[in-house]
């Protein structure tokens, strides 16, 4: 079982690769535009074909292109999301860990508030004061991500503050700087990249679904979300339109999510089976 | 038990107000207003509209007045669905958003729950593989392309179910499903692991040496043990339920609670967006007291302090 799920993650990580290498590749000027447009009435919502691999959209479109294309913003919201939830989350942990007491309780009453409203409604809001553009979203993303990480990191600060070693730099007369930096940090860092490995396809999927109800991404602006939720308005009709970003959600999410469990599983000894 | 539901009454009543101020300056801070999808208005009728909503005012009486209706009871009027009040559209959108959520919380432990208990008996077999791979791919795929997959299978393909709308209780069970895939997955997952946990402490070798079987182990002694996590998790579950309702109610048109507050956003229509948010954060604090009444009763040693 161990066994199979090292090597479902090697897959998953593999396509993570594949994916990122595609964003990244497509930056540098891609032989097609993705809004590049064939309004001639035979490529217009056309069936997948040898032409048109995934098909064209009703502005004749050609779906694959505008999938590569939508893998830029896709991913990089996705690791854009973790790099400020983690930024957030590491810095609001280690300074509620660090304190404890009452700062600490304080500090953790913040992050059950955080908890308790419902995640898209922080993003709705957010996302309409700071605009709908790319930066919003990141923003407001970021904004309902980073809360596990904090208390992961405070968790890991307050059993690790009262060990020897920490003792001993103290002695040495190490600042609170140092310790937190040189010492607490690094050895709290292995659930932390766990929990990112879940942020990102998380931050994708909410990307997708606040697109979806129309408070995400507008229009010119092309992801994976948005493509599927243009492509939902036509699901009669033109099925194949929310079939193929729909498909590379879900794979891209399923290997974030294989690759996460596994990571889980290998750092944790306790749930080692 | 009583004095913990009093505690939870007083509160609550700080955080609505809390919540309805932070809202209502939150919205007034937004750029736009309830009349700016109105095509060329003369500015009389716009100063008119503007006086009736008291909206002439400067802020601080604006909100002098709103918390005074509150307080009444009244929770305002809306812009956009002429005639209607907020307490009228809420009472109508509340019981059909309950449906939907209770609909999709039964679902989601009636299916997640004994999906994670079969997986942790099972573990390292072909059975907990199917699971994990189940729920696994309920929280991969956004939840409007589950409904999507849904509709076109049983909907279009299959000719079986409504597949929009809210009218018999047959227009419930594509929505309740789709709400709960994600609740689903989360919740088998969870017992999956608490149930190996649970499986691995001495009380359950204890009871298996004395000859116990093995079903009546895992029942009376590991499951038991094992609804604590789950147990906690309906709180927060509840939240996602909240959230998932915006994009459900959204896919099958359904006039629920999520429906309306995200038009009601868009349209800036100030009274039904902070309503529709009070309404919501008094669901999450009366989950979250059940939860820990539950708690109380599952395990006796949890005592409840605040």
């Amino acid at each position: 079982m161990m066994k199979n799920r090292t090597y479902l993650a090697k897959i998953a990580g593999c396509i993570i690769f594949i994916l990122c290498l595609i964003a990244i590749l497509s930056s540098f000027g891609f032989p097609f535009t993705p809004y590049a447009f064939d309004q001639t009435s035979e490529h217009i919502l056309e069936a997948p074909s040898a032409q048109h691999l995934f098909g064209t959209d009703e502005l004749g479109r050609d779906l694959l292109t505008r999938i590569i294309y939508g893998s830029q913003l896709s991913i990089s919201i996705g690791f854009l999301t973790a790099l400020i939830a983690s930024i957030v989350g590491i810095t609001y942990g280690a300074i509620a860990g660090f304190a404890g007491d009452r700062i600490d309780t304080f500090m953790m009453r913040g992050i059950d508030l955080f908890y308790a409203l419902p995640d898209l409604l922080i993003m709705i809001l957010v996302g309409i004061i700071i605009g709908r553009g790319t930066l919003g979203i990141l923003l407001a993303l970021g904004l309902v991500s980073w809360m596990g990480t904090a208390r992961l990191v405070r968790a890991q600060f307050l059993t690790l503050k009262n060990e020897e070693f920490i003792e001993a730099a103290r002695a040495c007369g190490a600042s609170s700087w140092t310790i937190i930096t040189r010492h607490l940090l690094p050895n709290a860092l292995s659930p932390v990249i766990v929990s990112l490995t879940f942020i990102i396809p998380s931050a994708i999927l909410a990307e997708s679904t606040l697109s979806f109800i129309g408070l995400g991404l507008s229009p010119p602006a092309c992801s994976w979300g948005t493509l599927a939720s243009e492509g939902w308005r036509a699901l009669r009709t033109e099925p194949h339109l929310i079939l193929w970003p729909s498909l590379f959600i879900f794979m891209v999410v399923l290997s974030f999510n294989l690759l996460g469990d596994t990571l889980a599983d290998t750092m944790d000894p306790k749930t080692r089976v | 038990m009583s004095k913990l539901i009093i505690k939870r009454i007083l509160i609550m009543l700080p955080l609505l107000w809390l919540i309805a101020t932070l809202t209502f300056f939150l919205l007034r801070v937004l750029p736009g207003g309830p009349f700016d999808a109105e095509k060329n208005l003369p500015p009389e009728i716009i100063a008119n509209l503007k006086a009736k909503y008291h909206m002439d005012r400067t802020l601080p009486e604006q909100y002098y007045i709103y918390l005074q209706r509150v307080v009444k009871g009244d929770l305002g009027i809306s812009y956009k669905y002429l005639d209607r009040s907020v307490n009228d559209i809420l009472a109508s959108a509340l019981p059909v958003s309950l449906t939907l959520g209770i609909a999709a919380l039964f679902l989601a432990i009636i299916i997640g729950v004994p999906l994670g208990i079969v997986a942790a008996t099972k573990k390292g077999t072909a059975i907990d593989a199917m699971c994990i791979i189940c729920s696994t791919l309920g929280v991969s795929l956004p939840s409007f392309v589950i409904g999507a997959l849904l509709i076109f299978v049983f909907g279009i393909w299959l000719k079986l179910l409504p597949v929009a709308l809210w009218e018999s209780a047959w227009h419930v069970i594509l929505p309740a499903f789709t709400l709960a895939s994600g609740p689903t997955a989360y919740l088998a997952r969870l017992t999956r692991s608490s149930v190996i946990d649970a499986l691995s402490k001495d009380w359950v070798r204890t009871a298996q040496i004395k000859g116990e079987p093995y079903l009546q182990t895992v029942i009376n002694h590991a499951l038991r043990n094992a609804l604590i996590p789950i147990i906690t998790v309906l709180g927060p579950l509840s939240a996602i339920l909240i959230t998932g309702s915006f994009v459900v109610e959204t896919i099958y048109a359904i006039p629920g609670m999520g429906r309306f507050f995200i038009t009601a956003v868009s349209n800036r229509d100030y009274d039904l967006v902070i309503g529709t948010t009070l309404i919501f954060a008094l669901l999450l604090i009366i989950a979250n007291t059940i939860v820990d009444i539950l708690y109380h009763i599952l395990d006796p040693r949890i005592t409840i302090s605040d």
